[in-house]
């Protein structure tokens, strides 16, 4: 068994701690695009990602990160991103992935 | 009178001129001068060619007679024709009138505009033979018949073939108001030339409307002029940069709102406030938002009728790279080995991402390279680099361009000398974008029609089935391929057209390139899409872009194809 | 006696004809097909309890001869008209109160291209292998055995992308049922289930879940298939996420099953009466009102206005007799 990825940051402690963590920028997303909280985490923009399978890019995890306040490296992470767009066309929530992809970007760009 | 050429109520006349060409040459230098040298270059070069010439027919057609504003409504075309050519020639017999009476004088300007109440005491009769009076009186009642369809078009804008027309800001309204006060003054001066207070009128509404107009959407009545010229001598916008050059695009623009009937954001998805006019309205007075930039199909419907031939979605190209480019720094190098490809061939062939998630258009491209016994390299058939095209319409440019260079290496590699893509979105930015040289680059439509032409590919005729055929943006008004899968089309049955097609064809709705657009939009524009192509009577729909294909299906119960399923199921 | 019409010849229309005739009512079943059963006829077995759908179909329509109930078979409803319906040819079919009962549509998977169906051989449907469970030769194209497994939940269900927003509410405990008949009939085949949301909301319906995982060895992966593609040896390789890991996954195998979801009936647009986002027909509330229409004399029964299983179609055939009773009753 090689050594298990674990995504894209080392976490100081493992739990995340939602009474601590600043919700505030997850706020701002949701109210800019409220489908930004649509997602239901099934992946398929994960499975279909170029990106995602070049390197260890994980929209729908970093998504999911970033939804619980956990934003370190959100902003190196979808960078990665090439906006292709396939993600978009697999969602079946009809999320505007390359827009989540962007509002993430210019909102965490200084975490 | 005739002596000093002044009067009290000639001021607000003389400052509101001052102010105007004060503000207009100080606009004009300034934008002149930021031009990049190698834009100035072209000025030199320009200025003394025939370009220069064609650009004095073409302002006489375009900024007098609005021939383009004709052909999208007369009615339309009259009232600006009204407007533009009614004035104008007011002005020149004016000066002519001048001549006439005066004889060749210094006359200040005032002396021109106010001829009739300076000359009230002389003989207003015929001169050279000509009765100026009923000349200019004529000209008048033209200007103002032109007003008459204005100020009912505010009202009654369906009348005037737009169902919509802009909204104002608070300077067209000014202007618009005291435009709307001009003629009419200068009837009632003229009639009445001893009555001082009509002339203050008149005066008054000339140097309120010349302040407000630099600052109004009026700028376009002169702009449109040094606008024409600087196009003619090969200055463009760049959609990887703003550019001092599109102040003279976005001051051209008159906001007519002509970009905003043909707009499906707005006649589909009820979006009142992204098109065209907006777009450049906000960016011109700096208040232009990521929403407004980034909420655009950039399909070029728009751009096809504007009737100033405004290069709309390179400009909002620019302004999406001013708001959200980030710097490449590398973003990519994690693709740069990356080679899925598969088999070996001087013919490549790019699905692209889109394609990759339409398995039918993939065993189709196969199915049919093998009925014409083409060896070919796939380049990604088990996944690639995606081409450049979405990340460059969304503004990153730079590290759009460093995927550009992957693939074009990938290509390279493989020494392959012609490039098919079933993806008019890869196709756009292989010829617009990449350097492939040595490679020529088709759609899978124009190489259809060369395996046709060369006897390599025979196929069945059909049946009596009727087909319809939706032109990708990308492809049509993109690359200006319209004919290629038409052709095929036509060798295996009936083709029937929607009522807007070719560089009017509608766009799925799904376009890569609008940033901002939610899924219940993109599902109301595909209905529409669908309705459209319902109406002709086909029994199947086909387009020749996977990402059209995915979407016009969303929005009817047609069948809808890619160009190579309907060649694959015709295949001999 | 006037007659009540019944739009539809399924589980819903049969038990609503039976509790009407036991109201001392005279029902006539308009069935657009030439048999009735509607889609019970195609099934195998049926969940939870793997009764054989022949034994529930057998028993409806023996009760129906027995009741002798009137049947029109290869009759269309064009859509409802003063006092009664509108046939094809526009005939006539006069009635006091009309049921309707027409069931629902399959999800055609082909509109989920990325999935391949009908492009790749082995890629079915689970109304295929539910035929060839009835058949008894479930194998792949080339009638050999399956090695490799996956079904793929939620195709044409809870998907925007196809306007199919509705949850169908049988497929997980459908796919469970197949992925266990797979095991049974290949015993030594790799069974994978790929879900969204597993949904068992009915009885038995988590024992038989949890049966699959142990005692039938069917592995679940929680992450939506996002595409299939062939492999250069002619299997089918599927990339999915397995959102439980975080990493994007792909596997290779024999037979692709899509659990292709319930879609509203085309049908349902005929009666002019308000339909839901996703097409299916909206009863007047959704608790004492559930089988009735906004019109008197019009009632609903079973998966016209929503996906249901079987046994709830057939209970709300008979609430659906039995309000029309009622409101014969009431008019009186």
């Amino acid at each position: 068994m090689s050594a298990i990825e674990w995504g894209y940051s080392v976490l100081p402690a493992r739990t995340m701690d939602l009474d601590r963590n600043d919700l505030g920028p997850v706020r701002e997303m949701l109210e800019e695009m409220p489908q930004f909280g649509a997602c239901i985490a099934c992946g398929g923009c994960t499975a279909t990602c170029t990106a995602g399978n070049l390197t260890s890019f994980n929209f729908r995890r970093v998504h999911t990160l970033v939804r619980r306040g956990e934003y370190t490296g959100a902003w190196a992470e979808m960078n990665k991103c090439m906006l292709c767009g396939k993600c978009r066309l697999v969602c079946p929530r009809g999320i505007n992935t390359r827009g989540v992809v962007r509002l993430i970007k210019r909102k965490l760009g200084d975490y | 009178m005739v002596q000093t050429f002044y009067s009290g109520f000639v001021i607000p006349f003389i400052v509101g001129t001052s102010v105007l060409f004060a503000v207009i040459i100080y606009k004009y230098v300034r934008w002149m001068v930021r031009l990049p040298r190698r834009d100035k270059l072209k000025v030199w070069h320009g200025l003394f060619s025939v370009a220069t010439l064609k650009g004095i027919w073409e302002c006489f057609t375009e900024c007098l007679l609005h021939r383009r504003i004709w052909r999208v409504n007369p009615l339309l075309g009259y009232m600006h024709t009204a407007f533009a050519l009614g004035w104008f020639l007011l002005i020149v017999v004016g000066w002519v009138e001048t001549i006439a009476y005066l004889g060749l004088r210094f006359v200040p300007l005032q002396g021109h505009i106010f001829f009739d109440y300076f000359t009230q005491d002389m003989d207003h009769g015929p001169r050279w033979g000509i009765n100026f009076e009923v000349v200019m009186d004529v000209l008048l009642l033209y200007v103002l018949s032109g007003l008459v369809l204005a100020v009912f078009k505010r009202f009654r804008s369906r009348a005037m073939g737009m169902k919509r027309t802009t909204k104002l800001t608070l300077g067209d309204r000014v202007a618009m108001t005291s435009l709307w006060f001009v003629f009419p003054m200068r009837l009632l001066a003229e009639s009445f030339p001893s009555q001082l207070p009509l002339w203050w009128g008149y005066s008054i509404a000339l140097g309120v409307f010349f302040v407000a107009m630099p600052f109004s959407r009026y700028m376009h009545i002169f702009t449109e002029v040094p606008l024409i010229f600087l196009r003619r001598w090969g200055i463009t916008s760049e959609a990887g940069r703003e550019k001092s050059f599109d102040h003279f695009q976005l001051e051209a623009c008159s906001r007519c709102g002509i970009c905003i009937d043909p707009c499906q954001l707005q006649r589909d998805a009820g979006m009142r406030n992204v098109q065209s006019a907006y777009f450049i309205r906000d960016r011109r007075y700096n208040r232009l938002t990521r929403y407004v930039a980034d909420n655009c199909l950039l399909c070029g419907r728009c751009q096809v009728k504007c009737p100033v031939g405004l290069e709309l979605d390179t400009l909002r190209l620019g302004s999406r790279h001013s708001l959200s480019g980030t710097p490449s720094n590398g973003r990519f190098n994690y693709a740069c080995d990356v080679d899925r490809s598969r088999g070996e061939g001087r013919v490549g062939y790019f699905a692209g991402c889109m394609t990759l998630l339409s398995p039918k258009i993939l065993r189709s491209m196969e199915r049919i390279f093998t009925a014409a016994g083409e060896q070919v390299w796939w380049a990604d058939r088990d996944g690639g680099v995606c081409c450049g095209r979405p990340l460059k319409l969304s503004g990153d440019i730079e590290a759009a361009r460093d995927m550009m260079r992957i693939n074009a290496e990938l290509f390279r590699n493989h020494g392959i000398t012609t490039l098919v893509t079933s993806c008019p979105i890869c196709l756009r930015v292989f010829r617009e974008d990449y350097n492939l040289d040595g490679i020529e680059v088709l759609h899978h439509s124009e190489y259809f029609v060369r395996l046709l032409s060369d006897g390599r590919l025979t196929l069945k005729p059909g049946g009596t089935e009727k087909m319809t055929y939706h032109d990708p943006c990308e492809l049509g008004r993109g690359c200006g391929i319209y004919d290629a899968p038409r052709e095929v089309l036509q060798t295996v049955g009936t083709l029937v057209e929607p009522a807007e097609t070719r560089d009017e064809a509608l766009c799925c709705g799904s376009s890569l390139a609008n940033m901002a657009v939610e899924n219940s939009s993109q599902v109301a524009i595909a209905q529409a899409v669908g309705r459209a192509f319902e109406a002709t009577g086909a029994g199947e729909i086909v387009t020749a872009c996977p990402l059209c294909k995915k979407a016009i299906a969303r929005g009817t119960s047609l069948p809808v194809m890619d160009l190579a399923e309907v060649i694959e199921q015709h295949l001999a | 006696m006037k007659k009540i019409i019944v739009v539809g010849g399924g589980p819903a229309g049969m038990q609503a004809a039976l509790s009407l005739v036991a109201e001392g009512l005279k029902p006539v079943i308009v069935e657009r097909s030439g048999a009735l059963g509607g889609k019970l006829r195609d099934w195998h077995n049926l969940f939870p309890s793997m009764t054989p759908a022949h034994e529930v179909l057998e028993g409806m329509t023996k009760q129906m001869e027995n009741a002798g109930v009137e049947v029109m078979l290869h009759t269309e409803v064009e859509g409802l008209t003063d006092g009664g319906v509108l046939l094809m040819e526009g005939k006539k079919l006069e009635g006091e109160a009309v049921i309707v009962a027409s069931g629902f549509d399959i999800f055609d998977a082909r509109l989920k291209e990325e999935y391949g169906y009908h492009i790749y051989d082995n890629v079915f449907t689970t109304v295929d292998v539910e035929r060839m469970l009835n058949k008894g030769e479930v194998a792949l194209h080339d009638g050999s055995a399956p090695h490799g497994i996956a079904f793929v939940h939620c195709v044409g269900s809870r998907d925007e992308k196809v306007n199919q927003k509705h949850c169908s509410k049988v497929c997980c405990i459908t796919g469970v049922k197949q992925a266990m008949e797979m095991r049974q009939l290949f015993p030594d085949a790799e069974i994978y289930n790929f879900y969204m949301d597993i949904r068992m909301f009915g009885p038995g319906y988590e024992e038989l879940y949890q049966s699959a995982q142990q005692d039938f060895g069917v592995n679940f992966i929680r992450g939506r298939v996002s595409e299939a593609s062939p492999t250069i040896d002619g299997r089918l390789q599927i990339k999915a996420e397995d959102t439980l890991v975080g990493r994007p996954l792909k596997m290779t195998v024999d037979m692709l099953v899509l659990i292709v979801g319930m879609k509203a009936s085309s049908s349902n647009e005929k009666y002019a009466l308000p339909l839901s986002s996703s097409g299916f027909l909206t009863p007047r509330d959704l608790f004492s009102g559930a089988v009735s229409s906004d019109l008197p004399n019009v009632f609903y029964a079973g998966t016209a206005t929503a996906p249901k299983t079987i046994g709830e179609s057939i209970c709300e055939g008979s609430m659906a007799a039995e309000k029309v009773s009622e409101y014969l009753k009431s008019r009186k």
